[in-house]
């Protein structure tokens, strides 16, 4: 990967380098313009004592301080990891599962097709519908007495089993776009590799392990990555199941950002909360993304 | 080369950002019209129908009619009202809340004075002068109430006729009626763990001692006031004889009432349309009271009032048109007209409120019996309401002493008052 | 594992899966008036079409239909293209300090949304974009393209660079290449990145909300949610039939595009 030639000449300039750019810019742009600047904006309020009415008054680190000092914050923090835990095993897991059962299989789009409905319904309905499901004595315990389990425990108010329910509600709309990116990473494998390991016997498990599961690094590696990301971010689905109670025993990083900043109008101390959500999600994407991707650029 | 280039380029950004958002001053000069159509937002996004459908009336009358935009997120149109301020689009008329929250406004001076139309809807007889203070800041009258709805108790009639139960007049009578329900193995009341979890708490101290209930308004009553933490117990312990409905149910309020899950809610008189619409008929399969005093002794009975402003901003170039829509808002046929749209009670009383049993209601509560409180809700300050709400679903969730739950908030309320110095 | 075993197992998994859908499509389908909750896998009525007119009444929706199409199609095709303009910079043209550039781009999608929200409507009244198309495609291509980039990117590393010098050798242009290779090469990746984004912005909600007034530039589902509320919304039916009318065209979309995937492909063979 590095360039072979030696140091002690200047290394030929590379004749793709403004194409390069030119490919990457808009993407760039766009992205810095419609998404950075405003987030700089967040970074300064941060920084500041501000209510939405007036003008920002500069405190420093005070924000962060009250951050920290608040003692349900270290609840926050392990719900939210609660929620990344849980969306990598369940949504990542099935998902991948879903997409080895149908790989090569007569049918297999259609058999697929179930895991995918789900994401593409709206989030109002999908918010509604696992509401009337989870509440007490609504449909799922209304099923669970038809077999004769009587005694269930209260889905969306008992924590944190509550934030296991909602993972699994996630997950239902999760499992469909992970099989589907999934799948795109096994057809992309060579063919030639894949019918060598097959003539030596490779079947199932060995197959998956010796020959699959490397060569669909960069789509897991999306996979993976996106879904750190998302779940960090975990916001609309608590937002409209608990609202992040009883208490605050279900609020994750995101709830706790959106309750100081819209519902109490501190948007300093909200947006302290916004930028430590932030590097934490960029630290953990980086140090993924990194290890993942660093062996890769084989050509 | 690079990172100098990169060290510019964030330079250059920030920059930007911050000249962007930080200059301007916002707002735009009045224009001075007086008919016209006036922009007109609100965070009841449910009642846009209702709005549009007065525009016939007051097209009619003083040719201005509305183009509402509804926002579903009470929080996020909150903030979306606090921003627009800065812009071009500061609003000729839009909704709020009373109290403290509307405070804010007023005192930053982004809101249109409206002392000269409530002195002349006082004078026609309009509204009752009680309204006023709520509305009042510094002597002088900002915004006009959009609505009002108390806070009562409807009940199921089929399952009262069942069981024999009739309308109580006073809290014995209540808890009598409580205790037969639930040995009948019907659950007497509704509750919720998330939103509305202030109703009961209110209902209870405002109902033992109106001044009490004020205190904690003010920050003059602490939440750990021993008066308090004994009338939670009396929450606490109906908690443990079952009194109230599962926390953990997500039915629909109307639904739970018709289908029985619970015999009585304690709601807002707003609740008659969601009632209508689930199919209940109004008087027969449900009715309503006036919750009875805790306290007997009382002189009058108290009775939980909400009210939300409509407001014109102060630097929005529609002012002269929202203060014109303002004035023609408070009269009787302004009044008939939404009463009929939206199906609640008017705040003027020689408005034709259309719900008969609405009617009775607004009639009884002006006979001089009862005193009117401002709900929960708007007399908090929000940071302590916040928490408050919280810590009563908490409470709800699992009921238990409630000191340590009156000390969560308790904390908050100390901070706060703190920092108002 | 067999064939027959494998159809099995995913029949029993795909049904499971399909259950909540079933009662969004029965409760969805109930009359307000007759509407309960205590048999909610009993269909009732067969309201579903006076409970869709309902919605739309309620929330006039028509108007947002057309202008939320126009965003869900022309935001991730622009979107699509951009991200893989840059994965191909990246993997194929080998942009000095790739992996930063790629962390600039896919850090755009690291924050939370609401915490741009009001400066981008700042911003956006000062420019008088507010509460046009124009400014609700632009930003709703800029957040799609993140995750365009991301999969792109690594999908072009799955592509042997000797792919890549072999058309140089044939003398085409990086923009041929990239246009007439590595693009149809990408069908079925670009296909799942248009759908899935697509879907998002159809369903946006937040920024629809903070960046748009009028009827016709509202996304859909922004005018929908109006119509859920304590304070005498509709009622459940209603709302869940309003939630099944928004969910139709996605729906379809999905099924429709299912080919592009059915079939493998063949990267640099």
């Amino acid at each position: 990967m590095t360039s072979e030639k030696t140091s002690t000449a200047r290394a030929p300039r590379d004749p793709y380098r403004w194409s390069a750019r030119g490919f990457i810019a808009p993407g760039v742009l766009l992205v810095a313009v419609l998404l950075y600047l405003p987030l700089l904006w967040t970074t300064f309020l941060s920084f500041t004592d501000y209510n939405g009415l007036g003008d920002p008054e500069w405190i420093g680190f005070e924000n962060y301080a009250e951050m920290l000092d608040d003692p349900q914050f270290i609840g926050s923090v392990l719900n939210t990891l609660l929620w990344v835990g849980g969306t990598l095993l369940v949504p990542v897991g099935i998902g991948l599962g879903v997409a080895l059962l149908t790989w090569k299989l007569k049918g297999g789009v259609w058999l697929r097709l179930p895991f995918l409905i789900p994401y593409a319904l709206s989030g109002i309905g999908v918010g509604v519908i696992w509401s009337f499901i989870l509440g007490s004595n609504g449909a799922l315990d209304q099923a669970l007495a038809a077999f004769g389990v009587a005694d269930t425990p209260r889905w969306l108010v008992d924590a944190p089993l509550n934030t296991v329910v909602m993972i699994l509600a996630t997950a239902w709309q999760g499992v469909g776009v992970n099989a589907l990116l999934f799948t795109i990473g096994l057809q992309s494998i060579p063919k030639e590799p894949l019918e060598a390991a097959k003539l030596d016997g490779a079947t199932g498990f060995r197959l998956f392990r010796s020959i699959l599961w490397p060569m669909l690094r960069p789509l897991t590696a999306v996979v993976v990555g996106l879904s750190i990301v998302a779940s960090l971010k975990t916001f609309d689905i608590v937002q409209g199941m608990t609202k992040g109670g009883p208490g605050r025993a279900s609020e994750t990083l995101a709830l706790t950002m959106y309750k100081e900043t819209f519902v109490n109008s501190d948007y300093g101390l909200g947006s302290a909360i916004a930028v430590f959500l932030t590097i934490v999600t960029l630290a953990a994407a980086i140090l993924y993304l990194r290890q993942q991707l660093s062996s890769k650029n084989e050509g | 080369m690079r990172p100098r280039k990169i060290h510019l380029g964030v330079a250059v950004a920030l920059a930007a950002a911050l000249t962007l958002t930080a200059c301007g001053s916002g707002g735009g000069d009045d224009d001075g019209a007086k008919t016209g159509t006036l922009d007109f937002y609100t965070n009841k996004a449910a009642w846009e129908p209702d709005f549009d459908e007065l525009n016939a009336q007051s097209k009619t009358a003083v040719d201005i009619d509305l183009n509402t935009t509804g926002y579903s997120d009470a929080a996020q149109y909150d903030a979306f009202i606090r921003q627009s301020f800065r812009t071009d689009k500061s609003p000729g008329l839009f909704t709020w809340q009373t109290g403290p929250s509307l405070g804010e406004l007023v005192d930053e001076g982004l809101i249109a004075e409206t002392t000269d139309i409530w002195t002349k809807a006082v004078d026609e007889g309009w509204i009752s002068p009680d309204l006023r203070d709520t509305y009042t800041f510094n002597d002088k009258q900002y915004c006009v109430p959009m609505n009002i709805a108390y806070w009562v108790m409807y009940y199921n009639k089929n399952i009262f006729e069942e069981q024999g139960i009739s309308e109580p007049t006073t809290w014995a009578e209540l808890d009598a009626a409580a205790s037969k329900l639930k040995s009948a193995g019907v659950t007497p009341y509704y509750q919720t763990s998330t939103l509305f979890t202030f109703q009961w708490f209110q209902q209870l101290v405002a109902g033992t001692d109106p001044a009490l209930y004020n205190g904690l308004a003010t920050g003059d009553v602490k939440y750990t006031d021993p008066r308090i933490v004994e009338i939670m117990q009396t929450w606490a312990d109906q908690e443990e004889a079952g009194w109230f409905s599962d926390a953990g149910s997500t039915v629909d309020p109307a639904v739970g009432l018709k289908q029985g899950d619970f015999a009585m809610i304690n709601f807002g008189s707003f609740f008659n349309g969601s009632l209508d619409g689930a199919g209940m008929k109004s008087g027969e399969d449900y009715d309503m009271f006036v919750i009875p005093a805790v306290n007997p002794g009382l002189a009058k009975t108290p009775v939980a009032v909400e009210s939300g402003p409509l407001c014109v901003a102060e630097n929005s170039s529609q002012k002269t048109l929202g203060l014109s829509y303002s004035e023609w808002w408070m009269s009787p046929e302004a009044q008939t007209s939404w009463s009929a749209a939206r199906g609640d009670v008017a705040f003027n009383p020689k408005a034709t409120v259309a719900d008969p049993m609405l009617k009775d209601l607004g009639t009884t509560i002006a006979d001089g019996n009862y005193e009117t409180f401002d709900r929960y809700y708007e007399a908090t300050p929000t940071p302590i309401l916040t928490v408050a709400l919280e810590q009563f679903g908490a409470f709800i969730a699992n009921p238990g002493d409630p000191l340590p739950f009156l000390e969560t908030i308790q904390t908050e309320a100390d901070a706060y008052w703190a920092d108002q110095g | 594992m067999s064939r027959a075993i494998r159809t099995t197992v995913l029949l029993v998994l795909g049904l499971i899966w399909l259950l909540p859908v079933y009662l969004l499509l029965i409760n969805a389908s109930k009359s307000p008036e007759g509407f309960t909750s205590k048999e909610s896998w009993m269909p009732s009525d067969f309201a579903l079409f006076s409970n869709f007119g309902e919605a739309v009444r309620l929330s006039g929706l028509a108007e947002s239909a057309a202008s939320t199409l126009l965003y869900a199609i022309v935001s991730p095709a622009i979107a699509v293209l951009v991200g893989a303009a840059a994965g191909f910079a990246i993997v194929a043209l080998r942009l000095k300090r790739g992996f930063l550039w790629f962390v600039v781009i896919f850090g755009g999608t690291v924050f939370p949304l609401q915490m741009i929200l009001l400066p981008l409507f700042d911003a956006y009244s000062r420019v008088s974009l507010f509460d046009t198309q124009l400014g609700m495609i632009i930003v709703y291509t800029a957040i799609s393209i993140p995750f365009s980039a991301f999969v792109m990117r690594n999908f072009f590393t799955g592509i042997a660079h000797s792919v890549f010098e072999a058309a140089v050798l044939d003398g085409a242009t990086t923009w041929r290449i990239f246009a007439r290779v590595y693009l149809p090469m990408a069908s079925s990746a670009l296909v799942a990145i248009f759908i899935l984004q697509a879907t998002f912005i159809w369903n946006d909600l937040l920024l629809g909300l903070v960046l748009s007034q009028s009827d016709t530039v509202r996304p859909i589902v922004t005018s929908l949610a109006g119509m859920q509320s304590t304070y005498g919304g509709a009622q459940m039916s209603v709302v869940l039939a309003g939630g099944v009318l928004v969910s139709l065209p996605t729906v379809v979309l999905f099924l429709f595009t299912q080919k592009f995937f059915a079939r493998g492909l063949a990267l640099g063979q």
